[in-house]
Order: structure tokens, then sequence, then C-alpha cells
């Protein structure tokens, strides 16, 4: 379990905190959640509704009222499968998808709780240009099968300068 | 026609039998497919960590695309797809983004024109391909085995970005299915998430996703379940015990790629197809096939 506390848990009656805030919403380049009336179209077909209650109608209730920390803290981003049907439903194309890939990418920037998996794709690309390399799978005779003994064409990997342009892309754009 | 493929990640490195079974029926449907040169990740692993860093990842690929005087490109993975659209999408709208990430671009003399037309595996297959080309293919019909098809998400939501059809009633791969003799069923879970995307932080979860969703195919008496991306077929089929020991259902249910069925109604030999490498249990789901031809 990525998160022990919910949302409402870390609460404190604090100041809303405007700051925070402004930078989730410059994530999106513009003030969509602030278009939310909470008809909870979103939620309602939200998958992760059911399996671990994340509610993205009250993502978007947070963020606007300025809570970003207690989201940050609880984790609750990371909860979402992001299939997209609330982008798809939402009426007024809030889009709380959107806010939660911001509220991920916040997280990151500020070193808060980021599942491990994610940081290890992200170095695997780095060193190979994907993912993964290749690797042996089980047919269903659990018999261990490599990539070239199936006859497919040897991976090339990116060459260098990939690595380079890569590593400035991801300084440039934090 | 002579289309570029582009394949991710999860496939070339992982999910074999979808590049076997694309590479085997495309020459058979007069497509050559030609490798993009240095391609690398889509980038959609890296939009939760860096949305910018990922766009220029989906962008590079199709400045490649370009660059190899391509207007049109081909990809294999649901996931490419979104990622693929979204960065076009995000391209198209922000002038100042779009300068950053071709300044960047620049670095390995790439440039990023966002005029190249981007397929999936369903919409390449139905609306370019097109019926008269599969049909006159299909030498060993499938005669009316009943099969749930499985469109995933990212390839048709969200429609403001790119589908590849109806995103609240796709017909696409239904018909597909159709066009090679099977019954394809209609079933409440059929838009359902796979739930891959959570395997990064709550397994789990993921697992009882898929459960629930093959429990509830099974239950109406599919025959096989059909997809057409890596991820979804590394849940319902590399982990399909996983999640029958998360959700406590006896899960038994044959998951084939559609490439690898359409393969079979060609007549192409299962090994060609990758079909020893699915994980479910599709023995009896391919006697049945043979027998029917």
């Amino acid at each position: 379990m990525i998160y022990s506390m919910s949302a409402t848990d870390l609460m404190t009656s604090k100041k809303p905190d405007a700051v925070t805030r402004k930078r989730v919403l410059s994530k999106l380049g513009e003030q969509k959640p602030y278009r939310c009336y909470q008809c909870l179209r979103c939620t309602s077909g939200c998958p992760s509704m059911k399996m671990l209650e994340l509610k993205p109608h009250e993502i978007v209730a947070l963020v606007r009222a300025g809570f970003i920390d207690e989201l940050l803290n609880s984790g609750i981003a990371w909860a979402c499968a992001t299939c997209q049907k609330c982008k798809e439903r939402c009426p007024q194309a809030v889009a709380p998808v959107d806010l939660i890939m911001a509220l991920r990418n916040l997280a990151v920037e500020k070193e808060a709780k980021v599942p491990e998996s994610f940081l290890q794709s992200l170095s695997m690309i780095l060193e190979c240009g994907r993912i993964s390399r290749p690797q042996a799978t089980l047919n269903r005779k659990l018999e261990k099968i490599e990539r070239e003994k199936l006859g497919l064409p040897k991976l090339k990997e990116p060459d260098e300068k990939f690595k380079s342009a890569f590593m400035k892309a991801l300084e440039k754009t934090s | 026609m002579v289309i570029p493929v582009y394949w991710g990640c999860v496939v070339p490195t992982m999910q074999y039998g979808y590049e076997l079974s694309v590479r085997e029926i495309m020459p058979r449907l007069g497509v050559e497919l030609v490798e993009l040169e240095n391609a690398s990740c889509c980038g959609l692993p890296v939009q939760s960590i860096n949305m910018n860093a990922a766009v220029y990842l989906a962008a590079r690929n199709i400045a490649i695309a370009e660059k190899m005087g391509f207007t049109e490109l081909f990809t294999v993975c649901n996931g490419c797809h979104l990622s693929l659209f979204e960065a076009s999408h995000f391209l198209s709208q922000d002038e100042k983004l779009r300068e950053e990430i071709n300044l960047l671009l620049k670095e390995e003399d790439l440039q990023y024109a966002g005029r190249i037309k981007i397929w999936h595996t369903i919409d390449f297959l139905h609306d370019v391909v097109g019926e008269a080309s599969i049909k006159k293919t299909v030498t060993h019909p499938l005669n009316n085995l009943k099969v749930a098809v499985h469109y995933g998400c990212h390839i048709l939501r969200p429609s403001s970005v790119g589908t590849v059809d109806d995103p609240e009633n796709p017909r696409k791969l239904d018909e597909l299915v159709e066009w090679l003799g099977a019954k394809s069923i209609q079933y409440p879970e059929k838009l359902d998430c796979c739930g891959s995307m959570l395997m990064m932080s709550h397994a789990d979860a993921a697992f009882t996703f898929t459960g629930l969703k093959l429990k509830a195919v099974q239950d109406l008496g599919a025959e096989a379940l059909i997809d057409t991306c890596p991820s979804c077929q590394n849940m319902f089929d590399m982990r399909q015990k996983s999640a029958a020991a998360t959700t406590g259902a006896k899960l038994n249910l044959p998951i084939i790629y559609y490439t690898q069925l359409l393969g079979l109604a060609m007549g192409i030999p299962e090994e060609k197809l990758g079909l020893n490498l699915n994980r479910s249990p599709i023995d009896e789901f391919l006697q049945k096939v043979s027998v029917s031809s």
C-alpha cells in the first residue's frame, strides 16, 4: 500500500495554500478545476473508486480549496488507473485525470510519495531507450524463450545522442 | 502499401506474440512494414513524472517517422496510441511548448511538424485495410466461436484527443472479429479497464480489475477474450493466475491478440503467430479453430 491515511485524515483546518495551488494549476495551462460543479459523473464511473476509494470530484474540490499537500501526502493520486473515463464524461472539460497527473508531477518535484517503479522506468529509458531490454519469456510449457530464438529481428537501442538529448529534455522541462 | 510501424516498449521486449502475429499477417494484407530508425519509448510512463518530458519522447518518435518521409504511422500498442495523440494535442495547442520541444529535438537533428496520421491496429485494419481485403484472406473461418472483445482504455478515450472508434459504443473490433466468422458477444463490462497501469503502485487492485472482468466474461460463456494491447494482454493472459488468486475466482479463459486470431483464420501455423507464448489455457480453443477449418 502506498498510502495509509486519506486526504481527509490529513486535514488540519489550516489555511488554504494558494501558492501551491497555483503551482499545480499552472501545469494544466488553464483554470479548468474552477469549472467543476460537482456533478459526480467522474466518480460514478471511476473504476478506482470501487477498489481504492479514489474520488476524482473530491480531488478537484480539494485542489480548488487549496489543500494540495494533504493530497500529496495521502498518495491518492497514484490510485488512478488512467482509464480516461472521467475526462471523457466530464461535461465541463475539467478532466480530473489531468489534475491527477499534475499532482503526480508535483509529487516528483517536491520529492513526496512516488512509487519506485515509475522512477525505475525512467532510469531504464535513460539507460537503453525503453522501459526494458528484451526479456526471456516462458511459453505455455514454461520453457524459457529468448527474442532471438523466435526469429524476430534484433532490437536496436537508440544511439548515444538520444541519451544526452533526453537528459537535457528532463532538465529543461522540470 | 508501405507504412512505418511503431512497436513501443512492451511488445518488442516482452509480448513477442503480438509482434510475431503482426509481422505474419501484414504482408498477406498487402502491407509492408518499415522499422523506425532509433525509436525509443513513447513516454507514457514518464507522464506521471514529468508531462513535458513525456511529450518530448512521443514527439521524438513522430519526428523520426516524419524525417523518414512518411505521412502515416502505425502503432500496435494502446498506451503508445494515447501518448502519441496526447503529445500531438498539446503541441498543436501550445506554441511555446512546441518551440521548446523542437529546440530539444534539434540535438538529434529532428523536428516535429505534426503532419502525420497515426493509426492503431484496430482502425488500421478496419478502416484502411477494410472488410473486403480481410475477408479475402480468411481460409479458415472461425465458425461462430463466441468471443468477447476488449478494446482497452487508451485507444477509445479521451475522444477529444484521439479515438479509434465511438468511445461509449465501439464496434470496430466487434466487426473485425465477425469478419473472421466468429461471434462477438455484448457484455456490460465491455468498457472495463484491465488495471495494468495500477501495477506500478497497487498490484492487488490491478489484479482485481483483471480478475473481475475475466470472471464476468467467462460466466457469459465466452470462449476467448480478444484484445489489441500488450499491457492488457499482460494482465489477462500472463497474469491470469495472479488475477484468479487475488479475486478467488477459477479462471480458465483463453486470451488471444486479434492479430493472432486473424492469423488463425488465414491458416497460418500456431508457432508463427507466437501462440505457444500465450500463457492462458488456449489449447482447447485452438482445437476448436482447427476443427472448424
